[in-house]
């Protein structure tokens, strides 16, 4: 149905088609009866009775919050709650109702999903006022950590039910800063329970199992995104945690780094959806996933933003090896000996740990599934695939290297600069070869910040200074202009 | 599917009002059923005394150095020892004070209980003027669930001034200050607080 002023203006102008003799009167009859002329001053009126109702009802609300809040004080804890728990259920199941309507052939359909959309985001955080609440009103000494997790627990679950994007990154959110309320000790007066903190220990693994799925469930890259972000660092927190309980004269220190620096990038960046589909397919036959086909034409669906995610990493960690001062932390080595002793008496409860073994062999399994022979291949790697092996065994050895067997300074920080280098340079290629923006600009940016970096790390006269800031400005307009021309002249000739 | 969307929903929302509910259900459990007690404050650091509408509560027994003297220490001082090499710094340990009735139950503001042992693992057959108390163990500090009390708006000032004249008070002579807090302990050591007592007037929220 057209839009309401389309059809003023249209009954308009018909009028003046007809009165000029351009349309006949019968035909200016079909127009009407087509567009429903008829209707449109009941339409104006239905829409100035929804206006006052609406205006009414919110006013009624106040009125009735106002007087919740005057009396709050006087009125018994049991219907306090019980006050909260209606609030509660009332926004969510009118939530519920406006999202759920059929879509009409209607441009209203879209505001009152949006609408029902709204409503049930503020039903989740009204969860939250509700559990804070009912532990105030009894007194209950609890963390906000505790707080958070199981309220973003809680809002998964109905992300899960309702298969709404919103409310999962709402829930992905609470549970992440739950978890680093929790790591990061701010609340040591109110320390998390004891089921909570086996939570925290575990949540690399319980990310990964419980918003990973959601992002497929609901067909979201941005819950892809935040979960596989939220399961990593969570990773991240475990590793540095284990690199820092154990007595620094013991420990396989440069392990713990290795897996720091390149476990993220290289889960991320082999990451393929096949791999999961062909698990899924056979667990569940009535997913969403399996009853519709064309999903084989999207089967890479979150494999781009993993990839980035990956390169981001990447890019992360090699500047931030880049800077000298990283490398000048020359640590009591204590022999290899000893330390390989240390590691196998004291270390064996926390290798076991569940989350560093499956994230590793979670790694290991794809990596070899993206080396697996293809139609008539043998084993191979494809060749961005084998660059980003390269890139990553050439980081874990400079890591291992300097921290376990011996120092190495110089020659670490000099091949770090050369690595992120070679990174820019490979963005750059890659940008050029496709002519993708994003790949060359990141590179581009990464080889300036590269050089800026350096310029600002190492003593050097200012008049060089700012004949470097000079060079780069020009060089990063011309090369950025050239690429935009190349990039057209690409699509031109692609298009013939 | 839309039925079976609505049915998800609602299954889900029961199980959020099911959540919610829980959150206080042990607390009510108890003061329903739990035998009343009552505690000797400790001090606190007065930073934290009040954090937006709550009562910060610290016990005298809730510093392990006053504990140190009593029968069922050692024990649990032994058991103790092997868990602590490698494990994570905020692992806690659990124990129960046992503390006994004041000769007088009737006074007001009510006398405090005091401890007698403490135990690893829950007494039975304590006679009639002896509860257990169950608390954890965070690096000297005794958690006993005890910890919050919440005030409301308009009276959290004319508290707050009260307690502090009471530990003002209580530094300058060698006797207690008079704030003691009623709570009701469960048959399983857990203790939700009831109400707190400030010289002797009794304070219920």
């Amino acid at each position: 149905m057209a839009s309401d002023k389309f059809r003023q203006q249209l009954r308009e102008e018909v009028e003046q088609w007809r009165s000029q003799g351009l349309i006949s009167a019968e035909q200016s009859q079909q127009l009407a009866e087509r567009y429903e002329f008829a209707k449109l001053d009941g339409v104006a009126r239905d829409r100035f009775i929804v206006v006052v109702l609406g205006i009414g009802s919110i006013l009624l609300g106040l009125g009735v919050i106002t007087f919740v809040a005057a009396n709050w004080q006087a009125v018994p804890r049991e219907l306090k709650l019980l006050l909260l728990l209606l609030l509660f259920v009332g926004v969510n199941v009118t939530g519920f109702y406006f999202w759920n309507q059929p879509p009409l052939p209607d441009r209203q359909e879209s505001g009152r999903q949006r609408l029902g959309q709204g409503l049930l985001l503020l039903g989740a955080l009204i969860l939250g006022a509700n559990l804070a609440l009912s532990g105030q009103l009894f007194h209950i000494s609890g963390s906000s950590a505790d707080l958070c997790i199981i309220w973003g627990l809680a809002v998964l679950g109905m992300a899960y039910g309702l298969r709404l994007t919103s409310l999962g990154a709402l829930a992905i959110l609470l549970v992440g800063i739950g978890y680093w309320i929790g790591v990061s000790g701010s609340d040591w007066n109110n320390p998390p329970s004891d089921t909570v903190r086996w939570v925290m220990h575990q949540m690399p693994m319980i990310a990964g199992l419980l918003f990973i799925p959601l992002a497929y469930w609901c067909r979201s890259k941005w819950v892809f995104g935040l979960g596989a972000i939220a399961s990593l660092s969570a990773l991240l927190v475990l590793l540095s945690r284990f690199a820092e309980t154990f007595p620094s004269s013991f420990n396989f220190y440069g392990i713990w780094l290795v897996l720091i620096f390149t476990l993220p990038t290289a889960i991320l960046w082999s990451y393929d959806d096949r791999l999961w589909q062909r698990l899924f397919s056979r667990f569940a036959s009535e997913s969403p996933l399996a009853s519709e086909p064309q999903l084989n034409a999207e089967t890479q669906y979150f494999r781009s933003i993993a990839q980035g995610l990956a390169l981001l990493y990447l890019m992360v960690v090699i500047y931030g090896l880049s800077f000298h001062y990283v490398w000048e932390d020359n640590p009591v080595l204590a022999p290899r000996t000893d330390q390989a002793g240390g590691l196998m008496t004291v270390g064996w409860q926390f290798l076991l740990n569940p989350s560093l073994l499956f994230f590793v062999g979670l790694m290991v399994v794809q990596w070899i599934y993206l080396a697996r022979p293809r139609r008539s291949r043998r084993w191979g790697l494809r060749q961005n695939d084998g660059i980003m092996l390269v890139f990553l065994g050439a980081i874990a050895i400079l890591t291992f290297w300097h921290w376990t067997i011996a120092p190495i300074s110089a020659i670490a920080t000099f091949l770090s600069n050369a690595l992120l280098f070679l990174l820019a340079v490979a963005l750059m290629r890659d940008g050029l070869a496709e002519g993708q923006r994003r790949s060359f600009w990141s590179g581009l940016t990464l080889v300036a910040l590269q050089i800026l970096s350096r310029l600002l790390e190492y003593e050097t006269a200012l008049l060089l200074k700012s004949l470097v800031f000079v060079l780069c400005g020009i060089g990063v307009i011309v090369i950025g202009l050239w690429f935009e021309r190349y990039v057209r002249t690409l699509r031109i000739a692609s298009e013939d | 599917m839309r039925n079976s969307l609505s049915l998800r929903f609602w299954i889900v929302l029961t199980l959020q009002v099911v959540l919610i509910l829980a959150v206080p259900a042990q607390a009510v459990y108890t003061q329903m059923n739990g035998r009343s007690l009552v505690l000797q404050t400790a001090p606190v650091d007065p930073y934290s005394l009040f954090q937006g509408y709550s009562v910060t509560l610290g016990y005298d027994i809730s510093n392990s150095q006053n504990l140190l003297n009593l029968p069922g220490w050692k024990d649990i001082e032994a058991k103790r020892k092997p868990e602590r090499q490698l494990s994570a710094d905020d692992a806690s340990s659990k124990l129960y004070v046992i503390l006994q009735a004041p000769a007088d139950a009737g006074s007001r503001p009510p006398k405090p209980w005091k401890a007698v042992a403490v135990a690893s693992s829950r007494p039975h057959n304590l006679p009639a003027n002896q509860i257990a108390l169950q608390g954890s163990d965070r690096q000297g500090r005794i958690h006993y669930g005890l910890e919050t009390y919440f005030i409301p708006e308009d009276q959290r000032d004319d508290i707050n001034q009260q307690i502090s004249q009471t530990h003002n008070q209580g530094q300058g002579q060698s006797s207690k200050p008079a704030f003691v807090v009623e709570a009701k302990v469960g048959a399983d050591g857990n203790a939700v607080p009831i109400a707190i007592w400030l010289r002797d007037k009794r304070y219920q929220f």
